[in-house]
């Protein structure tokens, strides 16, 4: 991976900068069932697209964001603070929503 | 040995002779000089084989002079695999050949050239499947016989440092030929920040190798310069931008997302990332194929001009022609000025060229043979002879005697970078070549890659694309006039023989492909793989579009379907060196603010993460026994810590950490396990309410970048009201460990040290010397022992204080070897080494620090869930008996034969005088008592009992005194 991403805080930086935390998903509550718990730590959806994912400012503002990224070839990004997702991840794309 | 060095030349001026120099190829001296190549300095010394072919060992020398084959690969100074047709020579370089044993001369292997017929078509692909028995037989027969460089793994003989450089420009122009310069004037008149990168020493591109004169440009002064000199007009106006940087002899290998470009020069990588990129890589000969057209003695169109211009080297004697454009005319005519006697020019086209270069070709009394094309080379180790004919390939017309061939059949556009910048070349039918079509943001192209043209027309090329490049805009569209077209080629002549070699890298005949086709493997994807062309070190730089069109023409498929497959990096062969170069600038080294003091008293450091740590100051076993009878202080300033405050702070703790702690009291402490939402322990520490709401956590060094990153992950997505500060840099610490150590703190401080004032896990306030501190009563070492925290500013002045006061007790730092063996003594895990990505808290012996009858916490689904399972495996504590070999980490336990556990700390315990450790093993070997045998790693079992307890003090007397 070579590609640009975009910090909300500190602007386009090498991705290099930054670390990965995997799908954006919903954490399952307590009462659910264990299928679901084994689901969201062990089930991703891999998806050949576009999808969220959280991202970390390692090497500069230390912040976690939200990105809108096509992991087929990096390109289209949107990125964003987790308080902005109700505006920017529509329901039908929210998992588990 | 003939002199090949041309004095002048008929109708071009040589450059000025450069200084001479001497090196050695295969231990023979050579003489050169310093504006040579390697290539072009054998080739002015007579010396015509440089290597031997991959599978059959067939004679290989200078091609193109382009660096993109494999035949021109060599050892130089001991560095494999370098371009010797695009390295310049060094005064006293060691040039080695590669692929040759015992000389590319007589080469022993040379045996298989004879076995042509007898190793199959697909020999590589059916050698790596079936019969498996044959596939080490197969493995061993490749590795000698192909033997394509070695690296030397002593690193005696190469004695380079590698660097990394970087570069951020607006605009990276790759390429520094005629259109490339005119895109990179373009630019800078735009202000913008712009790098050129030229492979070759020199720019100008093709122009250097012409004799042709600049018409019709839209810059005036150019014009009736010749292209040489009008490239260095260019360039000399190009120096005069402030905001230009010019990099020659650099290499541009890979092209990566968002226009990151790497490039090797010599040793060192650059790395730029540029806001637009222009690729200006020009266009090469194109491989023709024909009986025997991998001889020494056969070489490109611009191969013979390259030589005969820039190296003043007489590339033959008695030359035949052969080519299908006008470009031809101007080939042969150079060979004419350089006194080689052109004995037939044989162009495929029906009408003569009209050019001048064709008249004088003509008036020297070199016939034209129309409608004709090679048949086949003639010569073993080199060129003596040509067959020439029709190009239906079924007539032959005449047989000459030459040493050197000429192909000048058209060129293809060099596709490589703008493949791996995800361009689908499409196939140009008029053409007969692949050509670029729709290029994706921020990436242009201009030049030769489109088709020649002349000088005049790459210029207003370049111009428009280096100011479109500047301006964000499209990529204008590329025009050719139609004298400039060069139409498809002559028909490769399949007449006779067995040696027509369409990839020379890999030793791929045409037969070897028809027989493939036959066999069903009958797409380019298929046939390419099947057969292994355009798979070798040229990665079909060479061979692409031959490849493409041969597999096109034998399977009857369009060439418009027989798209080349992406091209990968790199571009050219890159030394591991240059990858792997320093780079420390972007990894910080972290030094505790104590790290001078460290040095000075001896210590050895090892990397903990970013932090250099104290190992040892000398003698480990020396170390922990002496903390062990008196007294020994630690670095412990590399632990995380991080201050929980806020209206939810004791709600945050519960969240994360598994154990309850709404009950710890103010100025107590207690232990804990970090429990990841899979249930898996990932870390521990100690959480110290230091004052009322506000806790202090401290973690383990390697993690602390980690564990803060994740806290402010779960601050971010929950609604807990929480501030962390981050005071791992602020505050450095100290562990004074042993039985002196009350002690030596009661001289220290002025509050209660007594057990009953400061008891075992409680934390207290203090001032050292007016330094406010936080004072620990903690230990990993199993002694009376405290942890002091205070502000790293004043981390000399507090050790050197500690020690001075220290000194009646004897007191001795020890290092983190030591820490590992006296932590061992007491049985506490290291997350990390002990436990790893499927540990099981409860197996690893830390479920009491889980109290999972708590509301929401993380991992608390997954914990329920390995309660229900239970126990299958346990880390235990276990010592050997005296004089036991000391097993290394990582080792096996048996029981019957069968692996039932593993070591995974181990060492020797200097105070106890037996070996001890910490093992997994399965629950039926872990109960206290049971005998464990433990495999050593040469062989031979040692016994160990398995513990109940710590091995030392059990009880925890001392550390409770
Ligand atoms: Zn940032």
């Amino acid at each position: 991976m070579s590609f640009m991403l975009r910090c909300p805080n500190c602007g386009d930086r090498h991705v290099a900068e930054f670390s990965f935390r995997g799908e954006y998903l919903q954490r399952p509550q307590q009462e659910d069932e264990f299928a679901s718990w084994a689901d969201y730590v062990y089930m991703k959806e891999n998806v050949q697209g576009k999808h969220f994912e959280w991202w970390y400012h390692g090497s500069g503002c230390q912040r976690w964001f939200l990105a809108e990224r096509d992991t087929t070839d990096n390109t289209t990004q949107t990125t964003f603070w987790f308080d902005d997702r109700p505006r920017l991840i529509n329901r039908e794309s929210e998992p588990d929503a | 040995m003939p002199d090949k060095r041309l004095s002048s030349h008929a109708y071009i001026s040589l450059s000025e002779c450069d200084q001479a120099i001497a090196f050695t190829f295969n231990s023979k001296v050579i003489k050169a000089r310093s504006d040579d190549t390697i290539a072009s300095a054998l080739h002015a010394a007579g010396i015509g084989i440089l290597s031997r072919s991959f599978k059959y060992h067939r004679p290989r020398g200078l091609y193109d002079g382009y660096g993109l084959g494999a035949d021109l690969l060599l050892a130089v100074d001991g560095t494999p695999n370098v371009r010797g047709d695009k390295t310049r020579v060094e005064d006293g370089m060691d040039v080695r050949s590669q692929n040759a044993w015992p000389s590319p001369d007589f080469d022993a292997m040379a045996v298989n050239n004879t076995l042509v017929p007898l190793l199959p078509n697909g020999f590589y692909y059916k050698m790596f499947h079936r019969p498996k028995w044959l596939w080490p037989i197969a493995e061993k027969f490749i590795r000698k016989a192909a033997g394509i460089g070695a690296i030397d793994t002593t690193g005696e003989t190469v004695d380079t440092r590698y660097e990394k450089r970087y570069r951020f420009p607006d605009i990276c122009v790759i390429g520094g030929g005629p259109a490339g310069l005119a895109s990179c004037l373009a630019a800078c008149q735009e202000g913008k920040h712009v790098l050129l990168v030229e492979e070759d020493p020199q720019l100008g591109g093709h122009s250097v190798h012409t004799a042709t004169k600049v018409a019709n440009c839209q810059d005036d002064r150019l014009n009736g310069l010749s292209e040489q000199d009008a490239a260095g007009a260019i360039w000399d106006e190009l120096k005069t931008y402030k905001n230009l940087e010019i990099l020659t002899s650099t290499v541009v290998f890979a092209l990566y997302e968002d226009n990151l470009i790497a490039a090797q020069s010599k040793h060192d990588l650059y790395k730029i990332r540029a806001g637009a990129v222009i690729l200006a890589p020009g266009a090469t000969d194109r491989h023709l194929v024909f009986e025997n057209n991998d001889i020494p003695g056969i070489m490109t169109g611009r191969g013979v001009e390259r030589l005969i211009t820039m190296h003043g080297v007489k590339p033959g004697t008695r030359a035949v022609v052969i080519g299908n454009h006008d470009g031809v005319y101007h080939t042969a005519m150079l060979l004419q000025g350089a006194g080689v006697e052109v004995l037939v020019v044989a162009d495929s086209r029906s009408d003569a060229a009209t050019t001048e270069a064709a008249r004088i070709v003509n008036e020297n009394g070199t016939p034209i043979q129309p409608l004709s094309t090679i048949h086949a080379a003639k010569g073993r180790k080199s060129v003596n002879g040509a067959v020439i004919g029709d190009i239906a390939g079924k007539v032959e017309h005449a047989s000459y005697r030459c040493d050197l061939i000429v192909i000048a059949a058209g060129f293809k556009p060099q596709l490589s970078l703008l493949s791996m910048g995800r361009v689908q070349p499409g196939w140009d039918e008029e053409r007969q070549v692949f050509r670029v079509e729709k290029l994706p943001d921020g990436l242009y192209s201009t030049g030769d890659v489109h088709g020649t043209a002349s000088f005049a027309q790459l210029y207003k090329e370049g111009k428009a694309v280096g100011l479109a490049a500047a301006q964000g805009a499209e990529q204008p569209q590329s025009v050719r006039s139609k004298e400039d077209i060069i139409v498809a080629l002559p028909a490769d002549i399949p007449a006779k023989g067995k040696h027509h070699f369409i990839c020379k890298c890999m030793d791929v005949t045409r037969a070897e492909a028809c027989a493939s086709i036959a066999e069903g493997f009958d797409r380019v994807e298929t046939l390419k793989r099947y057969t292994s062309m355009g798979m070798g070190p040229c990665q079909g730089k060479m061979c692409y579009e031959a490849v493409a069109r041969l597999a096109a023409e034998d399977t009857g498929l369009s060439t418009s379907v027989a798209v080349p497959t992406t091209v990968r990096p790199p571009y050219i062969p890159v030394s591991f060196g240059v990858l792997a170069g320093r780079s420390q600038h972007l990894i910080p080294i972290r030094r505790t603010a104590m790290h001078d003091m460290h040095q000075q008293a001896g210590a050895t450091f090892l990397n903990a993460g970013q932090w250099k740590r104290p190992h040892s100051y000398g003698d480990v076993q020396r170390e922990a026994r002496s903390m062990r009878e008196g007294l020994g202080i630690i670095d412990v300033s590399t632990l995380g810590k991080l201050g929980i405050s806020g209206p939810d702070a004791i709600d945050f703790l519960q969240f994360m950490l598994p154990g309850k702690f709404r009950k710890l009291a103010t100025g107590k402490i207690r232990y804990s396990a970090m429990i990841g939402e899979d249930g898996i322990l990932f870390e521990d520490g100690t959480l110290a309410h230091v004052k009322e709401g506000y806790y202090y956590m401290s973690t383990t060094t390697g993690n602390q970048d980690a564990i803060r990153s994740l806290f402010w992950w779960w601050i971010v997505t929950t609604d807990f009201d929480v501030k962390i500060d981050n005071l791992g840099p602020i505050f450095a610490a100290v562990n004074i460990s042993g039985k002196n150590s009350r002690k030596l703190l009661e001289k220290l401080v002025d509050i209660d040290m007594s057990t009953e004032g400061f008891p075992y896990m409680s934390t207290r306030n203090a001032t050292i010397n007016g330094v406010p501190v936080m004072l620990f009563r903690i230990g990993f070492t199993g002694e009376l022992s405290y942890e002091i925290h205070f502000p790293s500013e004043y981390g000399e002045a507090m050790w050197t204080h500690i020690m001075a006061e220290g000194a009646e007790y004897s007191i001795k730092p020890f290092g983190i070897e030591t820490q590992r063996i006296l932590r061992l003594e007491k049985g506490h895990l290291l997350p990390g080494i002990d436990t790893d990505a499927l540990t099981n808290p409860y197996e690893a012996g830390v479920g009491f620090t889980i109290k999972d009858n708590k509301d929401d916490f993380i991992g608390k689904a997954f914990l329920k869930n390995f309660k229900d399972r239970g126990i299958e495996n346990k880390l235990i504590p276990y010592k050997l008996s005296a004089g036991d070999a000391i097993p290394s980490d990582g080792v096996a336990i048996l029981k019957a034969g069968k692996i039932t556990g593993r070591v995974t700390s181990s060492r020797m315990s200097p105070i106890l005088g037996y070996g001890i450790g910490l093992a997994w093993v399965n629950v039926d070997q872990s109960t206290p008592g049971t005998k464990i045998a433990i495999r050593l790693a040469g062989g031979g079992d040692v016994i160990g009992e398995v513990l109940d307890h710590a091995a030392y003090d059990p009880e925890g007397v001392l550390l409770k005194s």
